[in-house]
């Protein structure tokens, strides 16, 4: 089975780890419990007729607190880059981590997700705000972790950018 | 193992998983710890603890760092950092690597943290949490700013439509605060107004307003009435060099704060003008009055002005005896010609006669020079014998054959000359007395009363005084630049209706402008009246006290005027005849009227 390491970044308390755990147990809790170090799981999918099995390496988010160790990123063949949709401070985190990840691992496939879509009358953040990252991501998309709207054929659509690339 | 090395049972103290790194393989040193196997491996019991790295994602890429750091001689250890790797050790398992060396031997220790071992955690935690809460905080604000931002823009949006249509219905708006001050103004109502918002806003309608003062305290005290009882106000605005402008104010409470107050101001100029033509003219070539008797004055000036026949006028000294010849000669079809106004009171048979027919060089003493006449003078137009009571008997029977003949002759001269004049008659004496006393001619009489015309004297028509009242003072008004009064008390328009004008209109005139020139603050009071009017009482013209109140008053034009008659005259409102006559009447000797 062919393995594909996938990196998960973004800000702290965006919801890399609700997005993983709705992905893996299809399961959301509300309870905020900070990332300490790297997570690491495994999701085995079946994209274009082709067995697949994701290693997601959940990095913490990044922070004054925590800083992403550029190490984490080598090997991976995709990463999926994370806002939170309600504050608009992530997307320049995410951006921030975008070029680490472009220096570090090359021009890789990538997702931008703009997570918590559940919570509409808070949103802030604009397309605009992230064309930037849009134009080059081969897939943009408004998530919820909560409802777990968009989160899996996010998943699956990075996967067949990596399959083909 | 070397002696320098502690017995590797120690590190089981530790609790950690130690690897010494040979070749291709990773055996574990000492005691496997507590928690091995890890429950990814329980179902493998025979694996070599060694398979743990294979087996771990994590370890795997660790290794390669380590590898880089062994080969680089780097003195120390190596850390992995913080990780967890739920399907092989399970949750809320945290782990950490570290390589070392010893000489040539590679180590690999592993350890284990369960939740209570991690204190990062928690700190971390509140961290976070404190960070994204405020940041909520801040979130909470902007939203809430936006929202208001966005409301206060959607209510203007909806204020300007309401303004937009109420200026569509032609309606002008004006908002009041509980205190009564201007708050608001539509253009509507700036464009009714004719005037600066900034002058209006904050003050209230009488500071501000362009209304006369009475007209903005009706409006506000409507405003302090149950809104059942509240009534339309209209209010007139005169303006210089424009046609006034009518309005309708109409009070109604501010529906979110009832103490505040709305007024609705709607432009009935036109529909004042339509009704002004169905009610009738309240003026008439200068004459000023909408009484039925004075209605029927001007329908009478338009039927006879255009019927070329003498006319006597007839009325109280002041009544506008010469504005309604100027308005019959207006209407006629001599308009084009001159009209020419002659005063027969005072003059001497002589003078008087030179005056209307002319005189040849050295006709009488003083005749230096040929001299044309009223009557030549006017031809082709109108001419106006005012006084003609007083016209000496010799002078009437030359008129009566002017009027016979169409012709005069020049004192001196033979010779006479076609005029073509029309005569208009006027006088404030009851010509028939006067005819019976034998000092007018019957003839004549009988000969300029072809159309007759009487003027009713003003206490006939007390309806009429504020409207005159309210003509003169605007006029007066502005001819003496006293533009800071701004109205009447009503206590001053008590005493004018009260006074019974002798003097009639022009009395009233004389009054008003005596008022203006005495008057100290924004409202004529009745202490800026003439004395005669301050102490009024439903007076009757004969009154031996009025008398004697005339006698002072005409005494002190007198004074006021340096014992110049004409001006004196104008003061006290009468007709240069009749103020000689007074002066006669009342005995005013030549010495005293020069005093
Ligand atoms: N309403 C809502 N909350 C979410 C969503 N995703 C994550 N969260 C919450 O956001 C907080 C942070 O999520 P987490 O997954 O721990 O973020 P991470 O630090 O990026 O891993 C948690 O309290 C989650 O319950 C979502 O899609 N909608």
């Amino acid at each position: 089975m062919i393995q594909k390491k996938i990196c998960m970044l973004g800000g702290f308390a965006v919801g890399k780890t609700s997005l993983v755990k709705r992905l893996i147990s299809g399961m959301f809790s509300e309870k905020y419990l900070t990332t300490v170090g790297v997570k690491i799981d495994q999701k085995s999918l079946s994209v274009c007729g082709q067995d697949l099995l994701l290693v997601l390496w959940d990095l913490y988010g990044d922070d004054d607190f925590q800083k992403v160790r550029a190490s984490y990123l080598q090997g991976a063949s995709g990463y999926i880059l994370v806002i939170d949709g309600t504050r608009k401070e992530t997307v320049e985190v995410a951006g921030k981590l975008h070029e680490l990840a472009r220096k570090t691992i090359g021009p890789v496939p990538f997702v931008l997700l703009l997570n918590k879509h559940d919570l509409v009358n808070e949103w802030v953040v604009e397309s605009p705000m992230v064309s930037d990252l849009s134009d080059q991501a081969c897939l943009v998309s408004m998530v919820s972790a909560k409802t777990g709207e968009g989160v899996e054929a996010a998943f699956s659509a990075l996967s067949e950018a990596m399959l083909k690339s | 193992m070397s002696g320098s090395l502690p017995d590797p049972s120690f590190l089981s103290v530790f609790d950690a998983l130690i690897f010494q790194k040979t070749a291709e393989r990773f055996d574990h040193l000492g005691d496997l710890p507590s928690w091995f196997p890890p429950p990814g491996l329980r179902q493998e019991i025979d694996l070599p603890p060694g398979q743990l790295v294979d087996r771990s994602f994590f370890l795997q890429h660790f290794l390669h760092e380590a590898e880089e750091w062994w080969e680089s001689g780097k003195r120390g250890q190596c850390k992995s950092g913080l990780w967890s790797e739920p399907a092989l050790f399970g949750e809320d398992v945290v782990l950490e690597a570290t390589a070392v060396r010893h000489r040539s031997l590679r180590y690999v220790i592993l350890q284990r943290f369960g939740p209570d071992f991690l204190p990062i955690q928690p700190l971390l935690q509140k961290a976070r949490e404190e960070q994204l809460s405020h940041r909520q905080a801040v979130n909470q604000h902007e939203r809430i700013e936006a929202q208001l931002g966005s409301r206060l823009a959607k209510s203007e949006q909806e204020r300007d439509d309401v303004m937009a249509v109420l200026d569509g219905l032609g309606l002008g708006t004006i908002m009041l605060n509980a205190n009564r001050d201007v708050t608001f103004i539509s253009g509507k109502a700036r464009e009714l107004l004719q005037t600066d918002p900034a002058r209006m806003i904050g003050r209230t309608l009488v500071e501000g307003s362009p209304w006369k003062p009475a007209d903005s305290v009706r409006v506000e005290e409507m405003g302090r009435l149950p809104g059942s009882q509240r009534q339309v106000v209209p209010v007139v605005m005169d303006r210089k060099n424009r046609s006034a402008t009518a309005l309708e104010v109409e009070v109604q409470d501010d529906p979110r704060d009832p103490r505040k107050t709305i007024l609705l101001l709607k432009d009935v100029s036109e529909m004042e003008a339509l009704r002004r033509q169905l009610v009738g003219p309240t003026q008439f070539h200068n004459l000023v009055g909408k009484c039925p008797a004075m209605r029927a004055v001007y329908e009478r000036i338009g039927d006879i002005a255009v019927v070329d026949v003498p006319v006597l006028i007839d009325g109280e000294t002041g009544t506008g005896k010469e504005l309604v010849a100027r308005a019959l000669h207006q209407l006629s079809p001599r308009h084009e010609h001159p009209f020419l106004p002659v005063n027969c009171a005072g003059l001497t048979d002589s003078l008087l006669g030179s005056q209307l027919f002319g005189h040849k060089r050295g006709a009488f003493t003083g005749a230096t020079s040929d001299h044309e006449g009223f009557f030549e003078s006017a031809e082709g137009g109108t001419l106006l014998l005012d006084e003609i009571g007083d016209m000496p008997l010799s002078i009437q029977t030359t008129l009566l054959r002017v009027l016979q003949e169409g012709e005069i002759i020049r004192l001196g001269e033979s010779r006479p000359r076609k005029v073509n004049v029309r005569v208009l008659a006027a006088t404030n004496q009851p010509l028939q007395e006067l005819v019976d006393k034998g000092v007018f001619r019957a003839d004549l009489l009988y000969r300029i009363r072809v159309a007759r015309l009487r003027l009713p004297p003003l206490r006939e028509r007390r309806e009429d005084i504020p409207l005159l009242s309210t003509a003169f003072f605007e006029k007066s008004r502005v001819a003496f630049g006293k533009m800071q009064v701004l109205g009447m008390a009503p206590e001053t328009m008590q005493r004018f209706l009260r006074y019974s004008w002798p003097g009639n209109v022009r009395e009233l005139q004389a009054a008003l402008e005596y008022a203006l020139i005495h008057c100290r603050s924004e409202i004529i009071l009745p202490t800026d009246l003439p004395p005669e009017l301050c102490d009024v009482f439903p007076a009757v013209q004969s009154s031996p006290f009025l008398k004697s109140n005339e006698r002072q008053r005409i005494l002190d034009a007198l004074a006021q005027t340096k014992g110049k008659r004409a001006q004196a005259a104008k003061l006290v409102g009468m007709s240069r005849s009749t103020f000689y006559r007074r002066l006669t009447e009342l005995n005013i000797s030549q010495e005293e009227s020069s005093r």
